[in-house]
């Protein structure tokens, strides 16, 4: 019962806008029709071909079949009482009425069967590239935690099976795991942020925050794993509050951070910047690594997350997962994103709006 | 024989509680363990622990329901334990009294860092040993003196706000401990104050730029995203 109900309402689905279509399609119509009555004295045969058109429009942009069914009767009343012989009478001795009746009507129902399959092909076709967008998603991720749990699996059993190991070896083994254990974090903080953000954009919650604490602490987590490698931080002398999710942008620092060592392959130093550019602010990463290869550069944020099977996989170094949710998440924040290859290195930088006016405060 | 402080670990999940066991009785304490809130709540009363470990996600009752009832009696120090996309069960956790809070996963140093912090709060009145003796607090280069209502960064007399001093004053006082930004607001500007915490940033963003070298490398006062600040711990 409850099934077919919410199928009626589907099918006679009521909305505002589409009154407001219907009604302005109308009136057009009507008008039209008036002024080809005013000028041209053409009496009959010129509103029905007009009213079947403006029939056919309604019930091809609204929703459902109640728009085109109403529009249908009105359009009949509309010809026959309206601008047909007697003027502002009902006549239903014309010959050929129920033929012009049946039009109306056919034309209303096909239209908007038409219209409702369409839309709900489209439907479907995004919901395809949504399946297939997250068949790669598992299929990169699956990838990125199976080489470091193989790893530790295997470090740990090396440890616990080989008592005769050597106090050095075993630490060696254990560290390892440790790394391995620490990129697997990464992934699932990953994976968590998208859920995060969620399907639609108004769900993140944006508070003006310092962007020099956001800096001050992805920078502080960073060297506590990386700590062999130099990191510059520069801020603004004046303080900077940028409307965020802090939790959310930390995870892009510290994505950006982790990709110019794993990919920077060579880097030893790293500049971590914001600065304040008219009314957005600039966040930006700058390694002296051996840079973004050039035949890369131009699609590194088109498609991140397909899994790029043709290209050798080494391990664990597989930027898609965590570009993507950079671009995920700055796009979330009304940013844009942008890489390039400076003397020394590879820069990413991504600008967050300023603006207040979707920030509830 | 030395007595060794009684930690209870009240954790689900086996192996985080033997982990956190075998690194607390390996540096001088005497850990136990809880796997169901339940049998927390009788351990506690049975055991008289002299701190608590607590992870909010248990199976049988809500963390923070053990929490609300502990503190309906008892102020001995809590540690709660939790996921880090959860600043929220974070801060309401500390709100409702608990001490400090791990994000995991964390390391031994952190937890050591933590529970250490934790037991030395409650062990002196004010929570600060070298307050309470010297009128003092000193981190590096760094000394608040509680006296004189100065702060100095390797001897130089820093000219604070009346608000910035106090702020400062605060984090000393509870130093290794996070205070909400809440905590804080009311504290500085009492009960009805907003809960806007746009005043005490700017607030914050002056104080780091008069006493850190660089504010964005903080060495005394640490931003705990989401939640609040701590200060660096005393030495």
């Amino acid at each position: 019962m409850k099934a077919f109900k919410s199928r009626i309402r589907h099918i006679f689905a009521f909305s505002w806008r589409d009154l407001l279509i219907s009604v302005l399609i109308f009136l057009c119509a009507t008008g039209f029709c008036a002024l080809l009555h005013q000028m041209a004295d053409i009496t009959d045969g010129f509103a029905s071909p007009v009213y079947v058109l403006a029939v056919l429009l309604i019930s091809r942009f609204t929703n459902g079949y109640l728009f085109g069914l109403i529009a249908a009767i009105l359009g009949v009343i509309g010809v026959n009482y309206v601008f047909t012989y007697p003027y502002m009478a009902f006549n239903f001795t014309i010959s050929g009425y129920p033929l012009t009746i049946f039009t109306f009507l056919v034309v209303s129902l096909v239209t908007s069967a038409l219209t409702t399959k369409t839309k709900e092909q489209d439907r479907l076709r995004l919901e395809n590239e949504k399946v297939k967008m997250r068949a790669d998603l598992l299929r990169s991720v699956s990838h990125d935690i199976r080489t470091p749990l193989t790893s530790i699996i295997g470090a740990t059993s090396a440890v616990l099976e080989n008592p005769d190991l050597s106090k050095a070896e075993q630490q060696a083994l254990l560290t390892d795991a440790r790394d391995d254990a620490q990129w697997l974090i990464r992934v699932v903080e990953n994976l968590l942020s998208i859920t995060r953000i969620g399907n639609d954009q108004a769900q993140i919650s944006k508070e003006p925050e310092a962007a020099e604490e956001v800096l001050g602490e992805a920078v502080r987590k960073f060297r506590k794993r990386f700590p062999s490698i130099s990191v510059e931080v520069h801020v603004p002398e004046e303080l900077l509050l940028v409307p965020m999710d802090p939790i959310l942008i930390e995870q892009v620092l510290a994505n950006l951070l982790e990709n110019a060592v794993f990919h920077g392959e060579t880097t030893t130093h790293i500049v971590l910047s914001v600065q304040r550019e008219n009314d957005q602010a600039r966040f930006m990463v700058q390694d002296n690594g051996r840079g973004i290869p050039p035949q890369k550069l131009h699609s590194l944020f088109d498609g991140a997350l397909k899994c790029d099977e043709s290209a050798p996989r080494d391990g664990k170094r597989n930027m898609g997962l965590g570009l993507s949710v950079c671009m995920a998440i700055v796009r979330a924040h009304g940013g844009t994103m942008e890489a390039k290859n400076t003397d020394h290195g590879a820069a990413f930088s991504f600008c967050l709006p300023l603006s207040k006016e979707d920030t509830r405060s | 024989m030395t007595i060794r402080e009684k930690i209870l670990v009240i954790e689900d999940e086996k192996s985080i509680s033997h982990f956190i066991c075998t690194v607390l009785n390996n540096n001088g304490y005497e850990a136990m363990q809880a796997q169901t809130g339940e049998e927390a709540l009788s351990m506690i009363s049975s055991h008289c622990p002299d701190l608590i470990i607590l992870d909010l996600g248990l199976p049988d009752m809500d963390g923070l329901d053990i929490l609300r009832n502990l503190r309906s009696w008892t102020s001995l120090p809590v540690v709660v334990v939790s996921a880090r996309s959860h600043e929220r069960d974070k801060v309401a956790a500390l709100d409702l009294g608990a001490d400090d809070y791990l994000t995991k996963p964390f390391g031994t140093d952190e937890l050591l860092a933590r529970v250490r912090t934790a037991i030395r709060h409650t062990r002196t009145v004010s929570g600060n040993d070298e307050i309470a003796r010297n009128g003092t607090y000193t981190v590096g280069d760094l000394v608040i003196d509680y006296n004189k209502h100065q702060v100095r960064v390797r001897g130089e007399n820093v000219h604070l706000t009346l608000s910035e001093f106090r702020i400062v004053a605060l984090l000393g006082k509870y130093a290794g401990k996070v205070l909400t930004y809440d905590f804080i607001i009311k504290e500085l500007w009492g009960p009805r104050a907003s809960g806007d915490n746009q005043i005490l940033r700017v607030n914050m963003a002056n104080i780091r730029r008069k006493i850190e070298k660089n504010p964005a490398e903080p060495e005394y006062l640490f931003t705990e995203m989401g939640v609040g600040y701590r200060m660096a711990e005393g030495n």
